[in-house]
């Protein structure tokens, strides 16, 4: 198949296997000499660990712990506060002590039950507001830009009035279908790791780490991965740093695969924030200046939290130019399972919390919601908050423009506004929301960190591969990066494939996280075809490799948080319409709009594919899944009592693509994967709000928040 | 290593009966409650204490018949052969549909979802209004009890170790002329686990209240229903007065006591009980079903 | 087929262990996900629920014997050309669930299809990519009501 328009659907690369349900995921595997792991996991939340009991194994089981690995005892990513085995102190419920390793899993249960650790308990942190009282020995790491304060202190001083909120927001699971899982096949030479992952040189060089070998003498191979939505980014380096140890350890390959309800309570989620706002207005309810203090619930350690909370606060304004502005954030330690990354990466809690706020302020100035956020659209040309620039053309009128029209938007206010005074049992509200997203790493992560290199091989008989070392996880790489590198060599696209991504055939690309793989990976794919046509010689092997080229923006610098913070930004508009049942609560989604401007989509069908599934996992963001600790422990560990949508809870989106080709994208496309997700909560809360007359300070708005908030206007009525 | 695991399954319900009577076993009919009860972990079977009786294939549990104005339904029906039932009462298979999705309904049974007795089971409110009677056989005959004395506690049944329940027994459910409603209130649309539900059942005659019932899931642990609060409204004029529905509210505001859990919150399941109530009891137009 | 296992060993790790078919797959081992989803006796079920002792002599389908049929060819079509795979753990579930309803109901609308995938989890496409497939697929085949 020749490539037109490269946006025009293809069927997918890996549809068949797919489909048909033989394209193997780790647990499918299945390897000579292989046996099964079980992680023994702490059963508190914060205590020093005094001794170890293990029962006697049976022949061909053993015990694999701290004293197994080679190199040292954390698991490497940013800090080195993560150990791979807690032999010292135990920082959370379900934190890995040691693992049991053998060929029945029935026996591996028994003899798990039969572990006993003592401990030496001390007293946890439990929940976020405990961190931020104790501020100042609970911080990871903090922030701080923007305008002045004695600046902002004059300018409220003038003020007609200070608005004041605190806005939070819960848990997110990611529920990838697929759990966690990886194996680690021992060869006398090497140890080659398999799993469902996103980031292989993050695991790649977490062995490197933790097993203190050669770079030859391990390899990280993606498996096909049933979904991962950042849960899969930096969690499996420490799931690969156990099997490989074990496999180190005992000579066999050994495979670890979680149980839902495991992978429910021990792996990362999306961080619990909490916002306050601090806003100045005039009389007539115009914006003087904002201040805003973001804090990260970061679980038991770092991990990833430090970059979460960058763009947290990079997105703390939202698509809004808000006149002197400032920005606080921490990430603050409790003693949970770890958060992490989570599609949106910090941007769906500001993105919640501002549109709120929005929201509310436009209370002051007695106008709807949506008219008063677009006064403060930013423009092209306009500076971010970090003193970058908004360098490229902005669609964000049109997009609105065109939904208020699709939508009918003010004549469905009135038309809701009759039938809400006509029914006393239900009542309808539309919402809205509008945000962006900051493609690739934030700052100078690209140039200064990940530094991706792409390569391509075309064989003799003109086949070319792509060798990169990014997963496709679901959201169709193996397809859209195919395409570009096809409509560059104009190739048919069946001549150009992409295998699984495996280290000793790759280089190091990056991970397949932030939006970056389309925009950035996509353009370096794009750059070495290019070369390649240039150089193509028929009938013998060739090799082109491309390292990236930062653009040339305002730099970035992550001590004074100035900067050009992204190199190029995707925008999009939500409209959602909902119906409330104010005896019971409960949310029902009627219509959902979506506007979206992505430079260029490099395949119609898979970025509808993005919207759709995005979008179902933002609105449920805020109205529907649920997650909570008592005590450090997660309270919800099976799906149901999560509650991720089922086909009955979503309904059709009317989505629609708007073309703003960015000159440093492959083929003008920028990144697409988190935008959808970001906008769905902020616009079901003001829906939810529109249809009560009321106001939330948080999501998830649940049924038991809105009639928590019913009751309290009952009793106030009655007062 | 894998322990020895003693399971029948025989063909007539007679020799089912007989080996009960020799032995205390886990009865599994379409098994959805017993798995995930039981369950293990990954890759391995679950762990029942006892040994296992299969009874879901036993044709002479799955019997529905008609019998004068009464209905039997055999415990081992399973929700999908229900909803195809023309016998089944319309508000029963509203209930049924909102229990899990297609696939539990095929291998869920009735009898299953009463011997598991959950406070939050979905046909459970239902089978109380319905004043529900269980036929109990053992090797020594039968036994009818009323559902409400059988259910005990959450998963604490009336059952003899030597009884299987055999049929579920709706006394005067195929009479004309009540009106009878089911609501549901789980977190999400499918495969949700009840918070809160509510049963209502009214018979009017001669604009008087005839007959009124109510029943509550997931607000503690059995089904809550009241007789004597139900008897008040007995011969009340319909529709009913503001004070009299006011008085039913507070009545029953007095022996709702939920608890908090990781589905929801007290507060929240008595707010929503008694706006269920409310709501049922401010209805003016009833379409007999 | 015969086996050893214990009569309380899943109907799942059965197909999946013993018999080595990986196209039914495990999400949640409790029902919640439908992953797992297979036909006994033509009837839609979750096999991580099924005790096998409780199916002796029953008629088992996996997505293996159910790619051998027209039905199947259509709705791999369907689903292609409708963009309704991503990561593609659920599909094999999903095309289960699909089958079986259109084999009860030819012609379903979009609330029918909704409620005939309800019990099987997609975290990825947001379901309305799968609906369209599956209400395309009715469309393409009078063959696809043939009962089996
Ligand atoms: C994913 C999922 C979703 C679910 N959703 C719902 C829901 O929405 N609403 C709801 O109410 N339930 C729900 N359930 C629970 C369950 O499906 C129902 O309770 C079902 O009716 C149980 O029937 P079963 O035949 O499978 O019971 P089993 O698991 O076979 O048995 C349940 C109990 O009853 C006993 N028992 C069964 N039959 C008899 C008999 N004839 N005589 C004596 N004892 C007997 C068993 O020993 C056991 O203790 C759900 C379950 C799952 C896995
Ligand atoms: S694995 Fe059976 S339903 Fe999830
Ligand atoms: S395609 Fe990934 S879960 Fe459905």
């Amino acid at each position: 198949m020749r490539l037109k328009d490269i946006s025009t659907p293809v069927p997918k690369k890996d549809h068949k296997d797919k489909v048909s349900g033989q394209l193997p995921y780790i647990s499918d595997v299945k390897v000579d000499n292989m046996v099964y792991g079980v992680l023994y996991r702490s059963p508190i939340a914060y205590g020093k660990i005094k001794s170890i009991y293990v029962p006697t194994l049976p022949e061909g089981y053993d015990v694999v712990g701290a004293e197994d690995i080679p190199g040292p005892n954390y698991v490497k990513i940013i800090k080195q506060d993560q150990p791979i085995f807690a032999n010292e102190w135990v920082n959370y419920i379900g934190e890995p002590i040691l693992m049991l390793v053998g060929k029945d899993l029935n026996t591996l249960y028994g003899l798990r039950d039969k572990v006993k650790v003592e401990f030496e308990e001390h007293q946890p942190i439990y929940t976020l507001d405990e961190a931020i009282d104790q501020i100042s020995s609970a911080s990871f790491v903090s922030y701080e830009f923007g305008k002045g304060l004695d600046i902002i202190s004059a300018i409220e001083q003038d003020a007609h009035q200070i608005v004041e909120e605190e806005y939070t927001t819960g848990y997110q699971e990611h529920v990838y279908l697929e759990p966690q899982g990886m194996l680690a096949v021992y060869k006398d030479d090497e140890i080659v790791v398999h799993g469902s992952m996103q980031a292989l040189y993050y695991i790649k060089n977490a062995l490197l780490s933790a097993l203190a070998c050669g770079d030859d003498e391990v390899r990280v191979v993606q498996s096909p991965t049933g979904g991962g939505f950042g849960g899969k980014e930096e969690f499996p380096s420490m799931m690969a740093c156990h099997v490989a140890i074990a496999a180190n350890a005992v000579k066999k390959s050994v495979m670890l695969v979680f149980d839902r309800h495991e992978d429910m309570v021990v792996t990362t989620k999306r961080h619990p924030a909490k916002f306050k706002y601090r806003t100045a207005l005039d009389k007539e309810g115009n914006i003087l200046s904002m201040c805003v203090d973001v804090f990260l619930d970061g679980g038991a350690n770092e991990g990833l939290s430090s970059v979460v909370l960058q763009r947290s606060l990079l997105n703390s304004a939202g698509v809004y130019n808000i006149p002197h502005f400032h920005a606080k954030g921490h990430v603050l330690k409790t003693n949970t399972v770890p958060n992490g990354a989570f599609r949106g990466f910090g941007a769906p809690q500001s993105f919640a919390g501002i549109e709120s706020h929005m929201g509310h302020l436009s209370k002051y100035a007695q106008l709807d919601p949506l008219e008063y956020k677009r006064k403060y659209l930013v423009k092209q040309g306009d500076p971010t908050i970090t003193k970058g620039n908004f360098r490229d053309p902005i669609l964000m009128e049109e997009m609105i423009e065109d939904l208020l029209d699709a939508s009918d938007y003010n004549k469905k206010k009135e038309e809701f506004q009759r039938f809400n005074q006509q029914n006393l049992r239900y009542k309808k509200g539309i919402g809205t929301s509008v945000f962006l997203h900051g493609c690739g790493f934030t700052g100078s992560g690209e140039r200064d960190h990940i530094k991706a290199t792409v390569k391509l091989v075309k064989s003799k008989d003109g086949k070319v591969l792509l060798k990169i070392s990014n997963s496709d996880m679901g959201q169709g790489i193996y397809t859209t990066l195919s395409k570009i590198v096809a409509k560059e060599l104009d190739l048919p696209l069946e001549q150009v494939s992409y295998p699984d991504p495996d280290t000793k055939e790759v280089p190091d690309s990056g991970p397949t996280v932030a939006s970056r793989t389309t925009m950035i990976v996509g353009k370096l794919l794009e750059r070495a075809a290019k070369k390649l046509k240039a150089e193509w010689k028929s009938g013998e092997e060739q090799e082109v490799f491309e390292h990236y080229v930062h653009r040339e923006m305002i730099p970035w610098d992550e001590k004074t948080f100035t900067g050009d913070a992204y190199p190029a930004y995707s925008w999009g508009v939500n409209f959602v319409e909902v119906e409330v049942d104010t005896l019971t609560g409960i949310v029902k989604l009627e219509k959902v709009y979506g506007n979206y401007e992505v430079g260029k989509a490099i395949d119609d069908r898979i970025m509808k594919g993005q919207i759709d599934g995005g979008l179902a996992q933002g609105l449920a963001y805020g109205y529907l899944e649920k997650m909570t600790t008592k005590q450090g422990k997660i309270q919800q560990k099976s799906i149901s009592d999560y509650g991720p949508p089922t086909s009955l809870d979503v309904v059709p989106i009317e989505s629609k693509l708007f073309d703003n080709p960015y000159a440093d994208g492959p083929s003008g496309a920028k990144g697409a994967g988190e935008l959808t997700l970001i906008g769905g909560a902020p616009a079901v809360q003001s829906a939810i709000e529109d249809a009560l007359q009321t106001s939330f300070q948080q999501i998830p708005v649940t049924a038991e928040v809105i009639m928590e908030s019913l009751e309290r206007k009952l009793v106030n009525r009655v007062d | 290593m894998p322990e020895k695991i003693t399971a029948y399954r025989f063909d007539y319900l007679d020799e089912t009966l007989s080996q009960l009577n020799k032995e205390d076993c886990a009865i599994v009919a379409g098994g959805t409650d017993v798995m995930v009860l039981h369950k293990s972990g990954r890759g391995v079977p679950p762990k029942i204490p006892k040994p296992v009786v299969f009874i879901d294939h036993l044709s002479e549990l799955k019997r529905v018949y008609q019998k004068d104005k009464d209905l039997h339904i055999g415990s081992c029906s399973t929700y999908g052969e229900l909803l195809e039932n023309p016998l089944i009462p319309i508000a029963l298979k509203n209930a049924i549909k909102t229990i899990a999705a297609p696939a539990i309904r095929n291998r869920g049974t009735l009898g299953g979802n009463i011997c598991n007795a959950s406070p939050a089971g979905d046909t459970l409110p239902l089978l109380y209004v319905y004043n529900a009677k269980l036929l109990l056989r053992s090797v020594n005959g039968d036994r009818v009890v009323a559902i409400s004395d059988f259910i005990q506690a959450p998963r604490r049944i009336g059952r003899n170790h030597n009884e299987i329940l055999a049929e579920i027994i709706l006394p005067s459910v195929l009479e004309e002329g009540s009106h009878v409603v089911f609501e549901k209130i789980g977190n999400r649309n499918a495969d949700a686990i009840a918070k809160v539900s509510f049963a209502g059942y009214i018979r009017i005659s001669n604009e008087r209240i005839d007959d009124i019932r109510f029943a509550f899931g997931a607000v503690g642990p059995t089904m809550v229903r009241s007789i004597d609060i139900e008897k008040k409204l007995l011969g009340k004029p319909f529709p009913l007065s503001e004070t009299d529905i006011d008085s039913i509210v507070a009545d029953f505001d007095q022996i709702i006591r939920p608890i908090d859990d990781q589905r929801s919150t007290a507060v929240y399941r008595k707010t929503v009980a008694l706006n269920l109530l409310r709501y049922f009891l401010n209805t003016s137009q009833y379409q007999p079903n | 087929m015969e086996t050893d296992a214990p009569p309380t060993a899943r109907l799942l790790d059965l197909i999946r262990e013993e018999f080595g078919l990986i196209g039914t797959k495990e999400g949640c081992g409790e029902g919640e996900c439908g992953a797992c989803s297979i036909f006994v006796n033509n009837s839609l079920q979750n096999s991580c629920l099924i005790p096998i002792g409780a199916i002796a002599g029953a008629e088992i389908q996996t997505i293996e014997g159910l790619m051998e049929t027209e039905q199947f060819k259509i709705l791999d079509e369907s689903y292609s050309e409708c963009g309704g795979v991503q990561c593609g753990y659920c599909i094999p579930g999903m095309v289960m669930a699909s089958a079986a309803l259109l084999s009860e109901n030819p012609n379903p609308t979009d609330a029918e299809i909704r409620e005939g995938i309800s019990g099987n989890l997609c975290r990825c496409t947001g379901y309305n990519m799968i609906v369209d497939a599956v209400e395309l697929a009715a469309k393409k085949g009078e063959v696809v009501c043939q009962k089996k």
